[in-house]
């Protein structure tokens, strides 16, 4: 426990003392802040101290400052926007197709144990099937156009979301539901009052943890036929060795998921200001 | 404080017939949770269901809610058999289950909301039942921010405005501290004496069940089934609605030792 602090030499000493290492103890705000702070620093550090030694070709390692330029050209000269935009039009259409199916189904699949054993064995199948398995199969059925990739990035997160939501459902706690049916509730009363209400904060966790997959199949349909797109833009690169380009573009996609992240926490702690706050 | 004990005309509301109730276990065995119960409990009367840990306390309360069936006998409720939940027998949980999306008022007002209660009458009841458990102040907040205490106050005054025949609490004070939980059985008993309830009520703390009880059913375990029943003969058909005065009592400390007697005969059964 902590002494209080004495005027007398020894005892604050043992009060101040702060050590790096200790288990389960909150540290400072802004000693995290400095620490994240030095990891950066200490990576692009490292990055850029591997390029003026020139541990390989230049060519293949450009530092951080000829990427960070990089970028400036794209946006100027390349019509970088675009690709952007492309990108984040083919994850929220898909996205929300995908949601749009998941949620219900998923909701119903945890709260009834009839729709559960009716979609689960063939949901837990499909799960188990790579998406970029069945390439060669949308791009027989639908061409190399949107809706290839629209169902390429839809099929890679729908399976994962029912299973999360599902999962959630049936974690509720029972004496919710078995509260409303002791007030009087009928079944679509308690599933539209309590279920429904009490899955919506869960609903946004599991959105926040699968949109981080739907990049990761974008990338993949932008690769494999493409001619827009930021991993179309990353194969064009590729062809005229421009690696800079390319890793801008995986920065970019990196920031682009940091940004969702941000804006679905946000989002949580404005439309659910009523829930226990943890950490 | 001493009330009138308003449960002098015994007219029996809840009725248990030879329930028994199994579950199924894994490996195809059958667990007896509860055997061969057979009690009522009359109108007005608060009715303590006490015995160890397993005993099929929860279970019995369950099957008088409806949110499980018995395996066999039956269950009447005035008269009529219990088939599934109703709003005539409200149910207060040992976890606390004030819904954390709604404010206090909007939770007092849920069940009535349920059961479409005309409006004017819904705020007039929310009003009164937040001010019997002393949430007034509190009505604007969300579950998050109250203690334990004041979220099963919640639950007890959204049981209550939903006026139902007869209330079911299952350890309702489990989880308050000690301090906490005399303050909410006296204000309970409070209540339970000027609105005229009829409870069923499980614990398995001693001092809970003699301070609130008129009768006590005592269970033993594996299986469950009844050891004895107990008049509150010592308190004179009132109650006593302050804790000192009714540790002060005569009879209460015999009665009292009386069922300590009974659980330790229960515990050395199990071994
Ligand atoms: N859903 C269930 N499936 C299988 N066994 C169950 C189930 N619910 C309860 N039991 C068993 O039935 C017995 C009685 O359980 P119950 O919860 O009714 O006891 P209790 O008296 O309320 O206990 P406690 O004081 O711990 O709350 C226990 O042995 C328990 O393990
Ligand atoms: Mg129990």
């Amino acid at each position: 426990m902590t002494a209080p602090v004495t005027t007398q030499a020894g005892q604050s000493v043992a009060v101040s003392k702060r050590r790096w290492f200790e288990f389960n103890k909150p540290i400072t705000p802004a000693s995290a802040i400095w620490l994240a702070l030095s990891a950066w620093v200490a990576f692009f550090g490292l990055w850029e101290f591997a390029v003026l030694m020139e541990v390989t070709n230049a060519v293949l390692l450009p530092g951080p400052v000829t990427v960070l330029t990089s970028f400036v050209e794209l946006f100027t000269e390349k019509n970088y926007l675009a690709d952007i935009g492309m990108s984040l039009y083919r994850v929220l259409a898909s996205f929300t197709l995908a949601c749009l199916l998941a949620v219900p189904l998923g909701i119903l699949m945890g709260t009834f144990r009839s729709v559960e054993a009716f979609f689960n064995p063939l949901v837990s199948a499909f799960r188990y099937l790579p998406a970029p398995s069945f390439i060669p199969l949308l791009l027989m059925w639908l061409g190399a156009g949107e809706s290839q990739k629209l169902a390429l990035l839809f099929l890679g997160v729908v399976w994962f979301l029912i299973t999360l939501i599902m999962d959630y459902a049936k974690s509720l706690p029972a004496d919710y539901i078995n509260t409303a049916l002791t007030l009087g509730g009928n079944r679509r009363q308690v599933l539209w009052t309590v279920v429904v209400p009490a899955m919506l904060p869960n609903v946004l966790i599991a959105m926040r943890q699968m949109l981080a997959v739907s990049w990761t199949y974008l990338v993949i349909a932008e690769i494999v036929a493409a001619d827009s797109g930021i991993g179309a833009m990353m194969m064009r690169a590729k062809r005229f060795v421009h690696i800079d380009e390319i890793m801008a573009g995986i920065v970019t996609i990196g920031l682009l998921g940091l940004l969702f992240d941000i804006l679905l926490r946000a989002a949580q702690r404005l439309l659910f200001p009523y829930l226990e706050t943890k950490e | 404080m001493i009330a009138d004990n308003p449960q002098q005309k015994s007219h029996s509301k809840l009725l248990l017939e030879q329930v028994s109730k199994e579950y199924p276990i894994s490996g195809g065995d059958r667990l007896l949770a509860v055997s061969d119960v057979s009690f009522d409990v009359i109108e007005n009367e608060v009715c303590v269901l006490l015995g160890p840990s397993g005993c099929g306390k929860s279970t019995i309360l369950h099957m008088m809610a409806g949110l499980n069936d018995p395996t066999a006998g039956r269950l009447t409720l005035d008269g009529r058999e219990i088939h599934g939940p109703s709003r005539d027998r409200g149910m207060v949980f040992q976890g606390y289950t004030s819904f954390p999306w709604l404010t206090v008022e909007q939770n007092v007002e849920y069940g009535m909301r349920l059961n479409k209660v005309p409006p004017a009458e819904r705020r007039q009841r929310v009003d009164f039942f937040i001010d019997r458990v002393n949430l007034t102040r509190f009505r604007k907040a969300y579950p998050k921010q109250l203690s334990g205490g004041m979220k099963q106050r919640v639950a007890i005054a959204r049981m209550l405005a939903n006026a139902p025949e007869i209330s079911l609490m299952d350890e309702p004070f489990g989880a308050l501290d000690a301090e906490t939980r005399w303050h909410m059985q006296e204000l309970l008993l409070d209540i339970i004496d000027d609105s005229q309830m009829t409870v069923v009520m499980v614990t398995h703390d001693i001092p809970e069940a003699l301070f609130l009880a008129d009768r006590i059913v005592f269970l033993s375990s594996h299986p469950g089934r009844i050891k004895e029943i107990l008049t509150m003969d010592f308190k004179q058909g009132r109650r006593i609605t302050n804790k000192e005065e009714l540790i002060e009592t005569p009879g209460y400390i015999e009665i009292e030792r009386e069922i300590l007697h009974m659980m330790r005969e229960e515990a050395s059964d199990e071994e």
